[in-house]
Protein backbone atom coordinates (compact mmCIF):
# COMPACT_ATOMS: atom_id res chain seq x y z
CA UNK A 1 0.00 0.00 0.00
CA UNK A 2 2.30 2.59 -0.87
CA UNK A 3 1.70 6.03 -0.44
CA UNK A 4 3.43 7.64 -3.24
CA UNK A 5 0.51 6.96 -5.63
CA UNK A 6 -1.59 9.48 -6.22
CA UNK A 7 -2.80 8.45 -9.52
CA UNK A 8 -6.21 6.41 -9.49
CA UNK A 9 -7.47 5.33 -12.64
CA UNK A 10 -11.10 4.80 -11.15
CA UNK A 11 -13.63 7.76 -10.62
CA UNK A 12 -14.38 9.13 -7.30
CA UNK A 13 -17.63 7.45 -5.97
CA UNK A 14 -20.33 9.62 -5.09
CA UNK A 15 -19.78 8.53 -1.89
CA UNK A 16 -16.67 8.64 -0.84
CA UNK A 17 -15.55 12.30 -1.89
CA UNK A 18 -14.63 13.47 0.96
CA UNK A 19 -11.73 10.66 0.78
CA UNK A 20 -8.08 11.96 1.16
CA UNK A 21 -5.59 11.53 -1.24
CA UNK A 22 -3.79 9.04 0.05
CA UNK A 23 -6.03 6.70 1.46
CA UNK A 24 -7.15 3.76 -0.63
CA UNK A 25 -10.76 3.91 -1.27
CA UNK A 26 -12.48 0.58 -1.20
CA UNK A 27 -15.70 0.06 -2.81
CA UNK A 28 -18.51 -1.32 -0.37
CA UNK A 29 -20.59 -3.76 -1.44
CA UNK A 30 -24.03 -5.58 0.24
CA UNK A 31 -22.78 -4.70 3.59
CA UNK A 32 -20.01 -7.05 3.35
CA UNK A 33 -16.38 -5.40 5.10
CA UNK A 34 -13.43 -6.50 3.55
CA UNK A 35 -11.78 -8.22 5.90
CA UNK A 36 -9.33 -10.06 4.17
CA UNK A 37 -7.45 -7.25 3.88
CA UNK A 38 -6.99 -6.68 7.70
CA UNK A 39 -6.55 -10.32 8.36
CA UNK A 40 -3.60 -10.06 6.44
CA UNK A 41 -1.99 -7.04 6.73
CA UNK A 42 -2.17 -6.92 10.58
CA UNK A 43 -1.95 -10.53 10.77
CA UNK A 44 1.79 -10.31 12.21
CA UNK A 45 0.17 -8.33 14.88
CA UNK A 46 -2.83 -10.06 15.99
CA UNK A 47 -0.42 -12.78 15.67
CA UNK A 48 1.84 -11.53 18.20
CA UNK A 49 -1.40 -10.57 20.83
CA UNK A 50 -2.47 -14.07 21.79
CA UNK A 51 -5.63 -12.22 23.64
CA UNK A 52 -7.67 -12.86 20.66
CA UNK A 53 -7.56 -16.45 21.10
CA UNK A 54 -10.33 -17.58 23.58
CA UNK A 55 -10.56 -21.03 24.59
CA UNK A 56 -14.20 -22.16 26.65
CA UNK A 57 -15.45 -25.10 27.75
CA UNK A 58 -18.13 -25.52 26.17
CA UNK A 59 -18.48 -28.16 24.12
CA UNK A 60 -18.32 -27.58 20.45
CA UNK A 61 -20.81 -28.40 18.03
CA UNK A 62 -20.47 -31.53 15.78
CA UNK A 63 -21.15 -31.25 11.99
CA UNK A 64 -21.49 -34.33 10.32
CA UNK A 65 -22.22 -32.47 6.80
CA UNK A 66 -21.87 -29.02 5.63
CA UNK A 67 -22.75 -28.67 1.63
CA UNK A 68 -22.86 -25.15 -0.25
CA UNK A 69 -24.92 -24.28 -2.75
CA UNK A 70 -23.61 -21.65 -4.63
CA UNK A 71 -25.55 -19.77 -7.49
CA UNK A 72 -24.87 -17.89 -10.51
CA UNK A 73 -25.24 -16.78 -13.44
CA UNK A 74 -21.89 -16.67 -14.79
CA UNK A 75 -20.18 -20.19 -15.03
CA UNK A 76 -16.52 -19.23 -14.92
CA UNK A 77 -17.48 -17.02 -11.90
CA UNK A 78 -18.61 -20.23 -10.29
CA UNK A 79 -15.55 -22.23 -11.79
CA UNK A 80 -13.08 -19.69 -9.78
CA UNK A 81 -15.08 -19.83 -6.68
CA UNK A 82 -15.19 -23.55 -6.66
CA UNK A 83 -11.28 -23.42 -7.10
CA UNK A 84 -11.29 -20.73 -3.75
CA UNK A 85 -13.14 -23.26 -1.75
CA UNK A 86 -12.04 -26.40 -2.85
CA UNK A 87 -8.47 -24.92 -1.87
CA UNK A 88 -9.41 -23.10 1.15
CA UNK A 89 -11.10 -26.11 2.55
CA UNK A 90 -7.89 -28.23 1.92
CA UNK A 91 -5.83 -25.90 3.21
CA UNK A 92 -8.06 -25.97 6.35
CA UNK A 93 -7.59 -29.65 6.45
CA UNK A 94 -11.41 -30.03 5.78
CA UNK A 95 -12.22 -33.00 4.13
CA UNK A 96 -14.38 -32.50 1.10
CA UNK A 97 -17.18 -35.25 0.13
CA UNK A 98 -18.38 -34.21 -2.97
CA UNK A 99 -18.17 -31.44 -5.72
CA UNK A 100 -20.78 -31.05 -8.38
CA UNK A 101 -22.39 -29.80 -11.27
CA UNK A 102 -25.72 -29.22 -10.99
CA UNK A 103 -27.69 -28.76 -13.98
CA UNK A 104 -28.82 -25.36 -14.90
CA UNK A 105 -32.22 -23.87 -14.07
CA UNK A 106 -33.50 -21.21 -17.35
CA UNK A 107 -36.77 -18.65 -16.81
CA UNK A 108 -37.78 -18.26 -20.34
CA UNK A 109 -40.53 -15.08 -20.84
CA UNK A 110 -41.80 -13.68 -24.23
CA UNK A 111 -43.12 -10.29 -24.07
CA UNK A 112 -44.34 -7.74 -26.79
CA UNK A 113 -41.89 -5.61 -28.46
CA UNK A 114 -44.04 -2.63 -29.47
CA UNK A 115 -45.28 -0.01 -26.40
CA UNK A 116 -48.22 -0.44 -28.53
CA UNK A 117 -50.12 -2.67 -30.29
CA UNK A 118 -47.82 -5.06 -33.13
CA UNK A 119 -49.11 -8.52 -31.63
CA UNK A 120 -47.02 -10.42 -33.53
CA UNK A 121 -43.86 -9.06 -32.84
CA UNK A 122 -42.46 -10.27 -29.85
CA UNK A 123 -39.29 -10.40 -27.79
CA UNK A 124 -37.60 -13.30 -25.73
CA UNK A 125 -35.73 -13.11 -22.54
CA UNK A 126 -34.40 -15.74 -20.51
CA UNK A 127 -32.12 -15.73 -17.29
CA UNK A 128 -30.00 -18.87 -16.61
CA UNK A 129 -28.80 -20.08 -13.10
CA UNK A 130 -25.98 -22.24 -12.75
CA UNK A 131 -24.83 -24.52 -9.98
CA UNK A 132 -21.83 -25.78 -7.82
CA UNK A 133 -22.39 -27.70 -4.85
CA UNK A 134 -19.63 -28.66 -2.51
CA UNK A 135 -19.72 -31.16 0.47
CA UNK A 136 -17.96 -31.02 3.01
CA UNK A 137 -17.80 -33.56 5.98
CA UNK A 138 -16.41 -34.14 9.64
CA UNK A 139 -16.24 -30.20 11.05
CA UNK A 140 -16.51 -28.78 14.24
CA UNK A 141 -18.23 -26.12 15.25
CA UNK A 142 -15.32 -23.65 15.47
CA UNK A 143 -13.63 -25.11 12.08
CA UNK A 144 -17.41 -24.49 10.28
CA UNK A 145 -17.56 -21.22 11.79
CA UNK A 146 -14.30 -19.93 10.24
CA UNK A 147 -14.49 -21.87 7.12
CA UNK A 148 -18.00 -20.37 6.39
CA UNK A 149 -17.03 -16.91 7.28
CA UNK A 150 -14.14 -17.01 5.49
CA UNK A 151 -16.02 -17.97 2.24
CA UNK A 152 -18.67 -16.22 2.41
CA UNK A 153 -17.12 -12.90 3.08
CA UNK A 154 -15.14 -13.52 -0.34
CA UNK A 155 -18.71 -14.49 -2.55
CA UNK A 156 -18.47 -12.46 -5.88
CA UNK A 157 -20.95 -10.45 -6.50
CA UNK A 158 -23.84 -11.37 -8.13
CA UNK A 159 -23.42 -14.55 -6.36
CA UNK A 160 -25.98 -16.34 -4.12
CA UNK A 161 -25.01 -19.49 -1.59
CA UNK A 162 -27.03 -21.93 0.65
CA UNK A 163 -25.37 -23.74 3.26
CA UNK A 164 -27.03 -26.48 4.75
CA UNK A 165 -25.51 -28.00 8.14
CA UNK A 166 -26.13 -31.37 9.72
CA UNK A 167 -25.01 -31.34 13.37
CA UNK A 168 -24.73 -34.42 15.50
CA UNK A 169 -25.88 -33.95 18.99
CA UNK A 170 -26.51 -37.28 21.63
CA UNK A 171 -30.38 -38.40 22.52
CA UNK A 172 -31.32 -36.10 25.50
CA UNK A 173 -30.99 -37.25 28.87
CA UNK A 174 -34.70 -37.06 29.24
CA UNK A 175 -35.46 -39.71 26.50
CA UNK A 176 -33.58 -41.78 28.03
CA UNK A 177 -36.08 -43.49 30.22
CA UNK A 178 -40.08 -43.28 30.32
CA UNK A 179 -41.10 -41.01 32.91
CA UNK A 180 -43.60 -43.47 33.93
CA UNK A 181 -41.41 -45.84 35.45
CA UNK A 182 -40.50 -42.95 38.41
CA UNK A 183 -43.97 -41.70 38.50
CA UNK A 184 -46.57 -43.95 38.46
CA UNK A 185 -48.72 -41.96 40.18
CA UNK A 186 -49.32 -40.00 37.10
CA UNK A 187 -50.31 -43.25 34.98
CA UNK A 188 -53.35 -43.83 37.37
CA UNK A 189 -54.31 -40.55 36.82
CA UNK A 190 -54.16 -40.50 32.86
CA UNK A 191 -55.93 -44.21 33.44
CA UNK B 1 -6.04 13.30 -11.87
CA UNK B 2 -9.62 12.53 -11.16
CA UNK B 3 -9.15 13.37 -7.43
CA UNK B 4 -7.49 16.69 -7.49
CA UNK B 5 -10.43 17.88 -10.35
CA UNK B 6 -13.03 16.83 -7.61
CA UNK B 7 -11.43 18.40 -4.98
CA UNK B 8 -11.05 21.33 -6.46
CA UNK B 9 -14.43 21.98 -7.85
CA UNK B 10 -15.64 20.67 -4.20
CA UNK B 11 -13.87 23.05 -2.87
CA UNK B 12 -15.21 25.86 -5.36
CA UNK B 13 -18.97 24.88 -4.99
CA UNK B 14 -18.50 25.68 -1.22
CA UNK B 15 -16.94 29.04 -1.23
CA UNK B 16 -19.84 29.49 -3.33
CA UNK B 17 -22.00 28.98 -1.55
CA UNK B 18 -20.62 30.00 1.71
CA UNK B 19 -20.31 33.49 -0.21
CA UNK B 20 -24.23 33.07 -0.44
CA UNK B 21 -24.21 33.16 3.62
CA UNK B 22 -26.28 29.44 3.92
CA UNK B 23 -23.93 27.34 6.55
CA UNK B 24 -22.93 28.14 9.49
CA UNK B 25 -19.36 27.94 11.28
CA UNK B 26 -18.56 24.30 10.76
CA UNK B 27 -18.39 24.26 7.06
CA UNK B 28 -16.33 27.52 7.02
CA UNK B 29 -13.91 25.39 9.60
CA UNK B 30 -13.91 22.30 7.87
CA UNK B 31 -13.08 24.13 3.91
CA UNK B 32 -10.38 26.61 5.91
CA UNK B 33 -7.65 23.98 5.30
CA UNK B 34 -8.57 22.87 1.97
CA UNK B 35 -8.82 26.51 0.95
CA UNK B 36 -5.54 27.25 1.96
CA UNK B 37 -3.67 24.41 0.28
CA UNK B 38 -5.58 24.55 -2.80
CA UNK B 39 -4.59 28.64 -2.93
CA UNK B 40 -0.96 27.04 -2.12
CA UNK B 41 -0.57 25.21 -5.11
CA UNK B 42 -1.61 27.90 -8.10
CA UNK B 43 -4.86 27.59 -8.57
CA UNK B 44 -7.28 30.45 -7.92
CA UNK B 45 -10.96 30.20 -6.96
CA UNK B 46 -12.23 31.23 -10.45
CA UNK B 47 -14.16 27.93 -12.15
CA UNK B 48 -12.67 27.00 -15.33
CA UNK B 49 -15.03 24.18 -16.83
CA UNK B 50 -15.63 24.08 -20.16
CA UNK B 51 -14.53 27.20 -22.07
CA UNK B 52 -11.76 30.09 -21.38
CA UNK B 53 -8.64 28.95 -20.42
CA UNK B 54 -8.51 25.73 -19.59
CA UNK B 55 -5.69 25.94 -16.56
CA UNK B 56 -2.32 28.17 -16.38
CA UNK B 57 -0.87 24.62 -15.54
CA UNK B 58 -0.39 21.93 -18.65
CA UNK B 59 -2.25 18.75 -17.52
CA UNK B 60 0.43 15.89 -16.39
CA UNK B 61 1.00 13.78 -19.00
CA UNK B 62 -0.03 10.14 -17.83
CA UNK B 63 3.63 7.85 -17.17
CA UNK B 64 4.19 4.45 -17.57
CA UNK B 65 1.34 1.53 -16.45
CA UNK B 66 3.03 0.23 -13.60
CA UNK B 67 2.83 -3.31 -14.75
CA UNK B 68 6.22 -1.75 -16.87
CA UNK B 69 8.32 -2.00 -13.53
CA UNK B 70 6.92 -4.88 -11.64
CA UNK B 71 9.39 -7.56 -11.65
CA UNK B 72 8.67 -11.19 -11.94
CA UNK B 73 8.86 -12.23 -8.86
CA UNK B 74 7.14 -9.93 -6.83
CA UNK B 75 4.60 -10.15 -4.35
CA UNK B 76 1.04 -10.25 -6.01
CA UNK B 77 -1.26 -10.13 -2.83
CA UNK B 78 0.46 -6.59 -2.08
CA UNK B 79 -0.57 -5.68 -5.38
CA UNK B 80 -4.28 -7.02 -4.93
CA UNK B 81 -4.89 -7.78 -0.80
CA UNK B 82 -8.32 -7.03 -1.06
CA UNK B 83 -11.12 -7.28 -3.75
CA UNK B 84 -10.74 -4.41 -5.92
CA UNK B 85 -12.17 -4.01 -9.57
CA UNK B 86 -9.95 -4.90 -12.66
CA UNK B 87 -6.97 -1.98 -13.37
CA UNK B 88 -5.61 -2.67 -16.11
CA UNK B 89 -2.65 -0.47 -15.14
CA UNK B 90 -1.68 -2.78 -12.60
CA UNK B 91 -2.42 -6.43 -13.87
CA UNK B 92 0.35 -7.53 -15.78
CA UNK B 93 -1.41 -9.68 -18.17
CA UNK B 94 -1.82 -9.53 -21.95
CA UNK B 95 -6.06 -9.96 -21.14
CA UNK B 96 -7.91 -9.49 -24.17
CA UNK B 97 -11.76 -9.84 -23.37
CA UNK B 98 -15.19 -8.75 -25.61
CA UNK B 99 -16.75 -10.20 -28.95
CA UNK B 100 -14.37 -8.83 -31.51
CA UNK B 101 -15.51 -6.80 -35.03
CA UNK B 102 -15.67 -8.57 -37.90
CA UNK B 103 -11.81 -9.50 -39.05
CA UNK B 104 -10.84 -7.94 -35.29
CA UNK B 105 -10.11 -9.06 -32.13
CA UNK B 106 -11.41 -8.97 -28.60
CA UNK B 107 -10.73 -5.73 -27.36
CA UNK B 108 -7.54 -5.19 -25.24
CA UNK B 109 -7.26 -4.52 -21.59
CA UNK B 110 -6.93 -0.43 -21.25
CA UNK B 111 -10.07 0.94 -21.03
CA UNK B 112 -12.66 -2.58 -21.38
CA UNK B 113 -15.39 -2.24 -19.43
CA UNK B 114 -16.21 -5.85 -20.03
CA UNK B 115 -12.90 -6.73 -17.81
CA UNK B 116 -13.82 -4.46 -15.17
CA UNK B 117 -17.74 -5.75 -14.90
CA UNK B 118 -16.94 -9.14 -14.15
CA UNK B 119 -16.37 -10.55 -10.75
CA UNK B 120 -12.27 -10.93 -10.36
CA UNK B 121 -10.69 -13.24 -8.22
CA UNK B 122 -7.24 -11.46 -8.27
CA UNK B 123 -7.15 -10.53 -4.54
CA UNK B 124 -7.51 -14.97 -4.08
CA UNK B 125 -4.50 -16.83 -5.89
CA UNK B 126 -3.45 -19.38 -3.97
CA UNK B 127 -0.66 -17.90 -2.70
CA UNK B 128 -2.77 -15.29 -1.07
CA UNK B 129 -5.50 -17.88 0.02
CA UNK B 130 -2.33 -19.90 1.53
CA UNK B 131 -1.72 -16.82 4.00
CA UNK B 132 -5.53 -16.00 4.85
CA UNK B 133 -5.49 -20.01 5.74
CA UNK B 134 -2.56 -19.39 7.75
CA UNK B 135 -4.07 -17.22 9.92
CA UNK B 136 -7.22 -18.60 10.01
CA UNK B 137 -5.85 -22.02 11.37
CA UNK B 138 -5.51 -20.48 14.90
CA UNK B 139 -9.28 -20.33 15.35
CA UNK B 140 -10.12 -24.09 14.26
CA UNK B 141 -10.74 -26.82 16.18
CA UNK B 142 -9.90 -30.42 15.09
CA UNK B 143 -12.14 -33.37 14.66
CA UNK B 144 -12.23 -36.02 17.50
CA UNK B 145 -10.14 -38.78 15.97
CA UNK B 146 -12.82 -41.65 17.31
CA UNK B 147 -15.33 -40.66 14.91
CA UNK B 148 -13.79 -41.12 11.55
CA UNK B 149 -16.77 -43.10 10.36
CA UNK B 150 -20.20 -42.52 9.62
CA UNK B 151 -21.15 -45.52 11.55
CA UNK B 152 -19.72 -44.53 14.48
CA UNK B 153 -20.77 -41.27 14.79
CA UNK B 154 -24.23 -42.53 14.02
CA UNK B 155 -23.88 -44.56 17.02
CA UNK B 156 -22.99 -42.13 19.43
CA UNK B 157 -25.02 -38.87 18.13
CA UNK B 158 -28.22 -40.26 16.77
CA UNK B 159 -29.99 -37.21 16.89
CA UNK B 160 -28.92 -34.81 13.52
CA UNK B 161 -29.98 -31.25 13.36
CA UNK B 162 -30.78 -29.61 10.29
CA UNK B 163 -30.79 -25.77 9.25
CA UNK B 164 -29.97 -23.96 6.34
CA UNK B 165 -27.73 -20.14 5.78
CA UNK B 166 -29.28 -18.24 3.09
CA UNK B 167 -26.43 -15.85 1.34
CA UNK B 168 -27.97 -13.22 -1.05
CA UNK B 169 -27.52 -9.78 -1.91
CA UNK B 170 -30.32 -7.90 -1.83
CA UNK B 171 -32.36 -5.01 0.36
CA UNK B 172 -32.35 -7.22 3.16
CA UNK B 173 -29.59 -9.88 5.09
CA UNK B 174 -32.74 -11.98 6.56
CA UNK B 175 -34.06 -14.61 4.84
CA UNK B 176 -37.21 -16.09 6.95
CA UNK B 177 -36.07 -19.69 5.19
CA UNK B 178 -33.71 -19.79 7.35
CA UNK B 179 -35.80 -20.63 10.88
CA UNK B 180 -36.75 -23.83 9.69
CA UNK B 181 -35.29 -27.26 11.92
CA UNK B 182 -35.32 -30.39 10.78
CA UNK B 183 -34.39 -32.94 13.37
CA UNK B 184 -34.03 -36.74 12.16
CA UNK B 185 -33.43 -39.83 14.65
CA UNK B 186 -33.41 -43.42 13.92
CA UNK B 187 -36.09 -45.07 16.38
CA UNK B 188 -33.92 -47.73 16.55
CA UNK B 189 -31.67 -45.70 18.79
CA UNK B 190 -34.53 -44.81 21.28
CA UNK B 191 -35.50 -47.24 23.98
CA UNK B 192 -38.90 -47.80 23.27
CA UNK B 193 -40.36 -50.80 23.61
CA UNK B 194 -43.05 -53.10 20.94
CA UNK B 195 -46.09 -51.52 22.39
CA UNK B 196 -44.46 -47.55 22.23
CA UNK B 197 -42.80 -48.33 18.48
CA UNK B 198 -46.25 -49.20 17.23
CA UNK B 199 -48.04 -46.36 19.33
CA UNK B 200 -44.86 -43.78 18.25
CA UNK B 201 -45.93 -44.99 14.28
CA UNK B 202 -48.97 -43.68 14.97
CA UNK B 203 -48.78 -40.73 16.31
CA UNK B 204 -46.08 -39.25 14.05
CA UNK B 205 -47.82 -40.76 10.74
CA UNK B 206 -46.07 -39.63 7.27
CA UNK B 207 -43.56 -38.35 8.98
CA UNK B 208 -41.58 -41.79 10.03
CA UNK B 209 -39.54 -43.66 6.63
CA UNK B 210 -39.69 -47.58 7.15
CA UNK B 211 -36.86 -47.91 4.61
CA UNK B 212 -34.22 -45.73 6.65
CA UNK B 213 -36.27 -46.11 10.20
CA UNK B 214 -35.68 -42.13 10.67
CA UNK B 215 -38.11 -39.92 12.34
CA UNK B 216 -38.47 -36.76 10.69
CA UNK B 217 -39.58 -33.77 12.98
CA UNK B 218 -39.65 -30.21 10.63
CA UNK B 219 -40.58 -27.20 13.04
CA UNK B 220 -40.76 -23.97 11.23
CA UNK B 221 -43.57 -22.48 13.46
CA UNK B 222 -41.35 -20.08 15.38
CA UNK B 223 -39.94 -17.24 13.98
CA UNK B 224 -35.96 -18.31 15.23
CA UNK B 225 -34.20 -20.44 14.70
CA UNK B 226 -33.24 -21.77 18.10
CA UNK B 227 -37.13 -21.66 19.44
CA UNK B 228 -37.31 -24.16 16.35
CA UNK B 229 -35.24 -26.41 17.47
CA UNK B 230 -35.98 -26.34 20.81
CA UNK B 231 -39.97 -26.53 19.81
CA UNK B 232 -38.42 -30.18 17.91
CA UNK B 233 -36.63 -31.39 20.83
CA UNK B 234 -39.91 -30.71 22.67
CA UNK B 235 -41.62 -32.70 20.35
CA UNK B 236 -39.61 -35.77 20.63
CA UNK B 237 -40.18 -35.85 24.16
CA UNK B 238 -43.40 -35.49 24.64
CA UNK B 239 -44.34 -38.16 21.43
CA UNK B 240 -41.49 -40.68 23.51
CA UNK B 241 -43.63 -40.04 26.63
CA UNK B 242 -46.81 -40.49 25.51
CA UNK B 243 -45.78 -43.84 23.06
CA UNK B 244 -45.21 -45.24 26.38
CA UNK B 245 -48.30 -44.75 27.91
CA UNK B 246 -51.18 -47.36 28.09
CA UNK B 247 -54.83 -45.52 27.59
CA UNK B 248 -57.69 -47.94 28.49
CA UNK B 249 -58.80 -47.31 25.38
CA UNK B 250 -56.12 -49.45 23.40
CA UNK B 251 -57.66 -52.32 24.61
CA UNK B 252 -60.13 -51.65 21.83
CA UNK B 253 -57.66 -52.07 18.97
CA UNK B 254 -59.01 -54.71 16.23
CA UNK B 255 -57.65 -56.31 13.39
CA UNK B 256 -58.22 -53.46 11.03
CA UNK B 257 -55.78 -51.46 13.41
CA UNK B 258 -53.33 -54.21 13.42
CA UNK B 259 -49.90 -52.53 11.37
CA UNK B 260 -48.96 -56.00 10.78
CA UNK B 261 -50.84 -58.77 9.48
CA UNK B 262 -50.87 -61.99 12.10
CA UNK B 263 -51.99 -65.65 10.54
CA UNK B 264 -53.12 -66.55 14.07
CA UNK B 265 -57.06 -66.24 14.38
CA UNK B 266 -57.42 -64.87 10.96
CA UNK B 267 -60.18 -65.95 7.52
CA UNK B 268 -56.74 -67.75 6.34
CA UNK B 269 -56.28 -69.97 8.99
CA UNK B 270 -59.97 -70.76 9.66
CA UNK B 271 -60.73 -71.67 5.93
CA UNK B 272 -57.57 -73.78 6.06
CA UNK B 273 -58.14 -75.87 9.32
CA UNK B 274 -61.56 -76.39 8.00
CA UNK B 275 -60.27 -77.39 4.25
CA UNK B 276 -57.80 -79.96 5.72
CA UNK B 277 -60.47 -81.12 8.05
CA UNK B 278 -63.20 -82.18 5.29
CA UNK B 279 -60.28 -84.12 3.54
CA UNK B 280 -58.92 -85.71 6.66
CA UNK B 281 -61.32 -86.25 9.25
CA UNK B 282 -62.38 -84.49 12.62
CA UNK B 283 -59.74 -85.83 14.73
CA UNK B 284 -56.64 -84.05 13.13
CA UNK B 285 -57.53 -80.83 13.31
CA UNK B 286 -55.41 -80.36 16.76
CA UNK B 287 -52.29 -81.80 14.80
CA UNK B 288 -52.91 -79.67 11.98
CA UNK B 289 -51.22 -76.69 12.91
CA UNK B 290 -48.12 -78.34 14.65
CA UNK B 291 -47.53 -79.69 10.69
CA UNK B 292 -44.48 -78.41 8.41
CA UNK B 293 -46.71 -77.72 5.42
CA UNK B 294 -49.02 -75.84 7.49
CA UNK B 295 -46.12 -73.55 8.61
CA UNK B 296 -44.63 -73.10 5.54
CA UNK B 297 -48.88 -72.25 4.01
CA UNK B 298 -48.84 -69.41 6.90
CA UNK B 299 -45.42 -67.88 6.66
CA UNK B 300 -46.22 -67.43 2.82
CA UNK B 301 -49.67 -66.12 3.43
CA UNK B 302 -47.78 -63.61 5.88
CA UNK B 303 -45.43 -62.73 3.59
CA UNK B 304 -47.64 -61.72 0.83
CA UNK B 305 -49.62 -59.56 2.85
CA UNK B 306 -46.66 -57.74 4.76
CA UNK B 307 -44.77 -57.90 2.31
CA UNK B 308 -47.00 -57.24 -1.03
CA UNK B 309 -47.60 -58.85 -4.12
CA UNK B 310 -44.31 -59.75 -5.90
CA UNK B 311 -42.85 -62.49 -8.06
CA UNK B 312 -40.99 -64.18 -5.45
CA UNK B 313 -43.77 -64.01 -2.66
CA UNK B 314 -46.85 -65.48 -5.65
CA UNK B 315 -44.11 -68.37 -5.79
CA UNK B 316 -43.64 -69.34 -2.57
CA UNK B 317 -47.79 -68.93 -1.96
CA UNK B 318 -47.75 -70.95 -4.73
CA UNK B 319 -45.25 -73.83 -3.85
CA UNK B 320 -46.88 -73.66 -0.25
CA UNK B 321 -50.20 -74.61 -1.45
CA UNK B 322 -49.37 -77.46 -3.64
CA UNK B 323 -47.57 -78.75 -0.49
CA UNK B 324 -50.57 -78.47 1.91
CA UNK B 325 -53.06 -80.12 -0.36
CA UNK B 326 -50.63 -82.61 -1.88
CA UNK B 327 -51.26 -81.43 -5.48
Amino acid sequence: MSSTVVLRTYKVPRALGGCSGNKKCHVIRSRRPLASSTFFHSATTFLSKPSLITVTEEPDTLFQKVSLLVKGHDKSVLDSYELFATMAAKELGITISKVCDLPKDTERFTLLKSVHIFKNHRVQYEMRTHYRFVELSHLTGSTAQVYLEYVQRNLPEGVAMEVTKIAMEKVPDHILKPMWEEDPIDKKISQ
Amino acid sequence: MATHAGRSLLCLGRIRASGLGLQGPLSRVTYATHVSTRSSSGKTGLPTRGGGKLGRRPKRAPGDPRTEKMPVDQDWTAVYPAAAPFRPGSVPLPVRMGYPVKRGVPPEKKGNLELIKIPNFLHLTPAAIRKHCEALKAFCTEWPSALDTDAKCDEHFPVKTESTDYVSAGPSVRNPAARVVRLKVKLSCLNLDDHAFKKMLKLVGERYCRDTDTLTITADRCPLRQQNHDHATYLLTVLYHESWKTEPWEAQKSVADMEEYSWEDSPSQRNLVDTLVRAEGEEVREQLLGRREVHEYKDSVTRLKNEGESERTVMLYKEAVKKVLDL
